[in-house]
């Protein structure tokens, strides 16, 4: 399966959606849910096939689209995104699966939801910047749309509005750094490969890689909710329907992150180096400041997103400290708190189908009415506070050993956050939400039947596959990681130049 | 021994190519029973309890076979066969040790554990939830047997988090009852303070090694005593953290008395007999971190040549005074346990930290089979007595419940050290002899003290219970307990008795000191030859305890020492007031800072900043739309008029 | 030298900025939609003068190839104008522009 194909399965499915007539709801469901599925099954067979301890990007697709412009269509996976759509495709299944019980206007909403698995793919495969910016656009769009229509809560058109304002303009912020960095190379392209070669060569000046930096630091920081441009997440997926929630704080918030490793790594070396203790600083907000955030909501919706934003913490994190071992946590946490996200809120989902409220002061006592679904959310609450056997302790484990040799006291801190901060709001939340006696109005609600089990089985086994097995995944990851650090930890000559003018003069002479 | 040895190695290849290969069964055995239970035969009880307690006598019976081949002939072998993460020098196997240490604690744990889910079929009869309780309780065994058998710290981490998930699981057992989750909670919340600390100290090990793996640091640390440089004490005392939790040390031990919430045989097994016992074993499995010098950082270079084993040692004599002081004032007969267990535990710190791992593992052997046995015999004395544990309200049981009341006899004997005939007497007197050959005499007066303590706490808790006349109905009216929780109480009466008659101790000396001799003139009255001093004092503290319990005891209608005790015997009773410390200042910390996040987020971001944003642009649009008048000749007017500015600027331009 | 002043380009200028000016005034002032589509093709008409006046100094064709376009867009911008200015005058039984004003705030 080529990567075009895989990128093109959604939108087919979307189009075919389009021609069935509205009210033929299951046909129109079941296509939806194929077409995730064969997307899905396509993307794991892309991963099976990766070879992995292989740096240069493989199932690669380039075709020129307008030359003048210098935009291409150039698609292609390495290790840095060979995880994310393995991860993306069994959310999107996932999302399908669990909007079964959309009622109104399930065509719309299929669609919608059927361009956000193919715009986020197509985010993470594309490697032109171009086509990456509009693909994340093209599944940011729907997202505010499906809010707005399916959303649930008092606070919908509020959260709607702030989270469509946050992220278009974060967008746009990121769009102006990528403009600025297509003028300023004068390389005439947004292809990543040509990009990355000719920056090699002629390097930004420093002043101006400090300036670019910023721009797309804040432009998809404020898209992954980096501190302090973070208040649009909690009460966003606490208004979103289930399957936008899923997709957007699983997938489409690691599109941000993703860019920032792909582009300001390799590109903007002294950019990063000049803002590194920035990210360090604001991660720390991330993970201690929205930490305590998450164990201050009564509202389990708003727990999960903060506690979302806790975790991108650590991918912060891993990021200022440009190593190999750390980046590569990242990476592994992308992909791991994408399939936690969407199982966290998958279920959170169920719960409030079957008991109408995510308050926590209202709930109590289900585990005993919900055995699978309350077992499966302990499960999730426990992976999110870092409990090895799941994804996540990996990607935090690999994170905290690479930063510890640059930044110990940040790991310090970070992982009083992860392990404390984490576990006292998880642990509360289990124990408002499952313990204690079950409430009488709660006693007959309905568990998962047999089929609604599926899609949190299939996130909970991927989560559980890679806690296990973490080197299937970093093995594939670390070549992609080493290359992109050695190009951002290469000090270019220029500013060798400037900071140490002996060392300059020895490499001259020699 | 010989023979022994190369006739095991022969028959191995049977099951597969080494013999130590064997260990991966052992690990996995339990982990296979608890998902065949959770995924496959939750709805038959019977099946259930076939499965795990199968799986776990497989597990005893290869461990024995490890025993015999690698603990007392083999030598220490590290199997790694699986990279888990590899990357730069990040380099993480998973890998199993089997060495004397290892072997030992598998018995530990597969037998009690076997003992302890045989125990379980009657006492958790006709509970609802009991396939989960099976498959809980071997995930336990799993994770536990990972630890011990864990070649790196980041192998041992792991199991460490998934023994503190299973704790919490089988705390919160019967988690209907909030009390029980808010213990479960507790336990693992206070688990996980220690757990950072264990964190930060691997990566400092690691950062300054540049490896996780044991042998591999023990290697390094052996060419090179200052590669831990000037943090080699904090990092030391930060792995210590991690068995602060697990072991439930001073100040990180009031999650233990609370976990007594779970099932009695949840509190047998782990909060007695294997997962506290953890931070021991960590410990003595660590040992070559605690052999370097000391050696502090700038600020706290005061410190001078107190080395962190000196700081754990005090930390573990503190707790078993501390834990022994409360429970001599406690009525519940499972908390006076609990903190018997938090007491005997700070012994066994306090051995590591003398310089005596040996002796430390050899009190952890014999304390987690009688231990095992008090509490299992509690558990039918609660049982028998409807589910009553204050031991005011029991009375005159000896001659209802026979079988209890001679093996909890024998391991109240053993607890308190009982010299000759039983194992407790052996392993106490090897860390007395610890604390004397370490050069520490002022905690060898306090273990003497606690000893005494000990025996008095313990009879008390006897003589009220087992003697006298009934004080309630349902005292009155107690009956002996099924077959399956006699038979593991008898079988686990046998080592608190028998271990006294093996070399162990001598078999532990051997692990940690290569040039280790036996003493001459062993056999049982070994201690009095070699360790007069210790051996002496211990008889007299049990000694003295004893008359002191006889004394007050003896026919008492009611507890005589608060009234003598006053403030104190309040304060002994309320435990010190931990708790209401913790909650009085930790949780509200943490609380207040969430409040003040919380509220910065929703008055400062969400408020002041996003709603500024939004009403500002709201103001300009409210303004700015007076222009449209809908009136066709105003805009085209404006349209003209801009046609005119722009073309004038143009010409001007120009 | 004859009594005739030569027509220059000038000349033609002036005649179109009248004729555009006139227009501008008649679209503005007036309120009669139908007046204000005459004064709309006044202006049209203003520019095609200038266009030509251009075409025909410059001795280019482009200009008067501008006008073609101009006059065919203006015929059917008048179909289409007038017929929906029927269309309104039927709807709301007026044509004048200041009773046309929905489309505001």
């Amino acid at each position: 399966m080529s990567l075009t194909s895989l990128l093109l399965t959604p939108f087919v499915g979307a189009l075919l959606v389009l021609l069935v007539p509205g009210n033929y709801r299951v046909i129109i469901r079941l296509i939806a849910l194929l077409t995730t599925a064969v997307t899905a099954i396509g993307a794991i067979c892309v991963f099976a096939a990766f070879h992995p301890g292989v740096a240069d990007f493989q199932f690669e697709q380039h075709t020129a689209w307008i030359p003048a412009a210098g935009l291409s269509y150039h698609v292609g996976v390495d290790g840095l995104n060979i995880g994310l759509v393995l991860m993306a495709s069994l959310v999107a299944f996932a999302a399908t699966c669990v909007s079964w019980d959309i009622e109104r206007q399930p065509k719309l909403f299929y669609i919608l939801l059927l361009l956000m698995t193919g715009g986020a793919i197509g985010a993470f495969v594309s490697l032109d910047l171009f086509f990456l910016y509009f693909f994340n656009e093209l599944a940011l769009v729907p997202t505010f749309l499906m809010m707005g229509l399916w959303g649930r809560g008092e606070q919908k058109n509020y959260a709607t509005f702030q989270i469509t304002l946050y992220l278009t303009l974060g967008a746009l912020v990121a769009l102006t750094g990528l403009i600025a960095l297509y003028g300023l190379s004068g390389a005439n392209t947004l292809d990543i490969v040509v990009l990355k070669a000719w920056l090699a060569e002629k390097p930004l000046s420093h002043q101006v890689q400090a300036l670019i930096f910023p721009l797309l630091l804040f432009g998809f920081g404020t898209l992954v909710g980096l501190w302090p441009f973070h208040s649009w997440a909690a009460p966003g997926y606490a208004a979103a329907p289930t399957a936008t929630a899923m997709m957007h704080s699983g997938v489409l918030k690691k599109v941000g992150l993703y860019a920032l490793i792909r582009v300001t790594l390799p590109l903007l070396p002294d950019g990063l180096a000049h803002w590194t203790p920035v990210i360090a600083w604001l991660c720390l907000g991330n993970i201690i400041y929205c930490g305590w955030l998450a164990m201050r909501q009564r509202d389990l919706a708003l727990l999960l997103g903060n506690s979302s934003l806790a975790h991108m913490g650590f991918c912060f994190l891993g990021l200022a400290s440009v190593s190999v071992i750390g980046v590569t946590g990242v990476v592994l946490i992308m992909v791991a708190h994408g399939l936690l996200a969407a199982l966290s809120f998958g279920l959170l989902g169920h719960l409030v189908k079957v008991t109408g409220t995510s308050d926590m002061d209202k709930l109590g006592g289900l585990l005993r009415p919900l055995p699978f679904i309350g077992a499966a959310l302990v499960a999730a609450l426990m992976a999110g506070c870092g409990l090895p056997g799941f994804a996540n302790f990996p990607g935090e484990i690999t994170v905290m050993f690479g930063v510890w040799k640059t930044l110990p006291g940040f790991v310090v801190v970070a992982a009083w956050g992860g392990l404390l901060i984490g576990g006292v709001y998880m642990l509360r939340a289990i124990r408002t939400v499952l313990h204690g006696p079950v409430k009488a109005e709660f006693a007959r609600v309905e568990d998962a039947g047999c089929w609604r089990k599926l899609p949190f089985l299939v996130l909970l086994g991927a989560l559980i596959y890679f806690g296990v097995n973490p080197g299937s995944l970093v093995e594939r990851i670390k070549p992609a990681v080493a290359e992109v650090v050695k190009a951002a930890t290469a000090k270019s000559p220029a500013t060798e130049a400037a900071h140490t003018p002996t060392a300059t003069a020895m490499n001259t002479a020699h | 021994m010989e023979h022994a040895n190369t006739t095991v190695t022969a028959a191995a290849p049977a099951f597969s190519s080494r013999p130590e290969d064997l260990a991966w069964f052992i690990l996995l055995l339990p982990l296979i029973a608890a998902a065949g239970i959770a995924f496959f035969v939750r709805k038959s009880n019977v099946l259930s309890a076939v499965f795990s307690i199968g799986a776990v006598l497989a597990a005893f019976f290869l461990s024995v076979g490890l025993f015999i081949t690698f603990g007392i002939g083999g030598e220490a072998t590290v199997t790694t066969p699986f990279s888990w993460i590899h990357v730069g020098d990040l380099n993480v196997n998973l890998g199993v040790t089997v060495d004397r240490l290892s072997v030992l604690m598998l018995l530990v744990v597969t037998g009690v554990s076997a003992l302890v889910q045989i125990y379980s079929i009657g006492y958790m009869h006709g509970d609802r939830s009991f396939s989960r309780f099976f498959s809980s309780l071997s995930l336990f065994t799993f994770s536990m047997l990972g630890i011990v058998l864990a070649d790196n710290f980041v192998m041992m981490f792991v199991f460490w988090e998934l023994v503190g998930l299973s704790s919490y699981l089988l705390i919160g057992f019967w988690y209907e009852k909030p009390s029980a989750g808010d213990a479960a909670k507790k336990a693992f919340l206070t688990n996980r303070i220690g757990d950072f600390g264990f964190l930060i100290g691997i990566l400092m090990v690691w950062a300054a090694t540049g490896s996780v793996s044991f042998a591999g640091i023990a290697h390094k640390l052996g060419a090179d005593p200052a590669a831990l440089g000037s943090m080699a004490s904090i990092a030391g005392l930060l792995v210590f953290c991690g068995a602060m939790g697990k072991s439930a040390q001073f100040p990180l031990h009031v999650w233990l008395p609370d976990a007594m919430e779970g099932p009695t045989p949840v509190s047998a097994l782990i909060h007695a007999a294997t997962m506290v016992a953890a931070g021991v074993y960590m410990l003595c499995r660590t040992f070559f971190l605690y052999q370097v010098p000391a050696a502090w950082p700038g600020p706290l270079s005061f410190l001078g040549s107190i080395s962190a084993l000196d700081i754990i040692a005090v930390i573990g004599g503190f707790t078993a005074l501390l834990a022994a002081l409360i429970a001599i004032q406690q009525n519940d007969i499972k908390r006076i346990l609990a903190y018997s267990t938090l007491s005997q535990l700070g012994y066994m710190v306090m051995a590591v930290g003398c310089g005596g791992p040996d002796a430390a593992m050899y009190h952890l052997t014999t304390h987690a089979g009688f231990k095992a046995l008090l509490f299992l015999g509690a558990g039918s004395v609660i049982h028998a007595c409807h589910h009553e544990q204050d031991i005011w309200k029991m009375g005159g049981l000896w001659s209802k419940l026979p079988v209890t009341f001679r093996t909890f006899a024998i391991g109240t004997a053993a607890l308190a050290g009982l010299p000759i005939l039983t194992s407790g007497f052996y392993s106490k007197d090897a860390i007395l002899d610890a604390a004397i050959t370490g050069g520490h005499p002022v905690l060898f007066g306090l273990g003497v003290l606690v000893a005494a303590m000990t025996t008095f706490y313990m009879l008390r808790l006897v003589i009220v219970a087992f003697f006298g006349a009934p004080r309630t109905e349902a005292a009155g009216h107690a009956h002996e307990s099924p077959n399956s929780m006699i038979w593991p109480l008898i079988v686990l009466a046998v080592p608190s008795v028998a271990v006294a008659w093996l070399p162990l101790g001598d078999f532990l000396s051997a692990h940690f000191n290569p040039h280790f001799h036996p003493h001459e003139g062993g056999g049982i009255f070994g201690p009095f030859n070699h360790a007069p001093l210790a051996a002496t004092f211990g008889t007299g503290a049990l000694l003295f305890g004893a008359a002191a319990a006889f004394h007050l005891y003896w026919n008492a209608p009611k507890d005589p020492l608060p009234g003598q005790l006053g403030l104190i015997g309040r304060a002994m009773k309320n435990r010190f007031y931990f708790d209401e410390i913790y909650d009085g200042v930790l949780v509200p910390l943490h609380d207040m800072l969430a409040r003040l996040a919380d509220w910065f987020d929703r008055w400062i971001v969400s408020g002041l900043i996003i709603r500024g944003v939004h009403g500002s642009t709201e103001l300009v649009g409210r303004a700015l739309r007076l222009v449209q008048t809908g009136n066709l000749q105003t805009y085209t007017f404006m349209f003209a008029a801009g046609v005119a500015v722009v073309v004038m600027i143009a010409l001007k331009l120009k | 030298m004859s009594a005739m002043i030569q027509a220059g380009l000038q000349h033609y200028l002036i005649v179109s900025v009248l004729l555009f000016s006139l227009g501008l005034f008649g679209v503005l002032a007036r309120r009669n939609l139908i007046v204000i589509y005459m004064g709309l093709e006044l202006m049209l008409n203003a520019a095609n003068l200038a266009l030509v006046a251009f075409s025909h100094f410059n001795a280019n064709l482009n200009g008067q190839v501008m006008v073609f376009f101009i006059i065919t867009v203006a015929a059917a911008e008048v179909a289409v104008g007038l017929a929906l200015i029927v269309a309104l005058y039927r709807k709301r039984s007026t044509a004048h522009v200041e009773d046309l004003t929905s489309l505001k705030y």
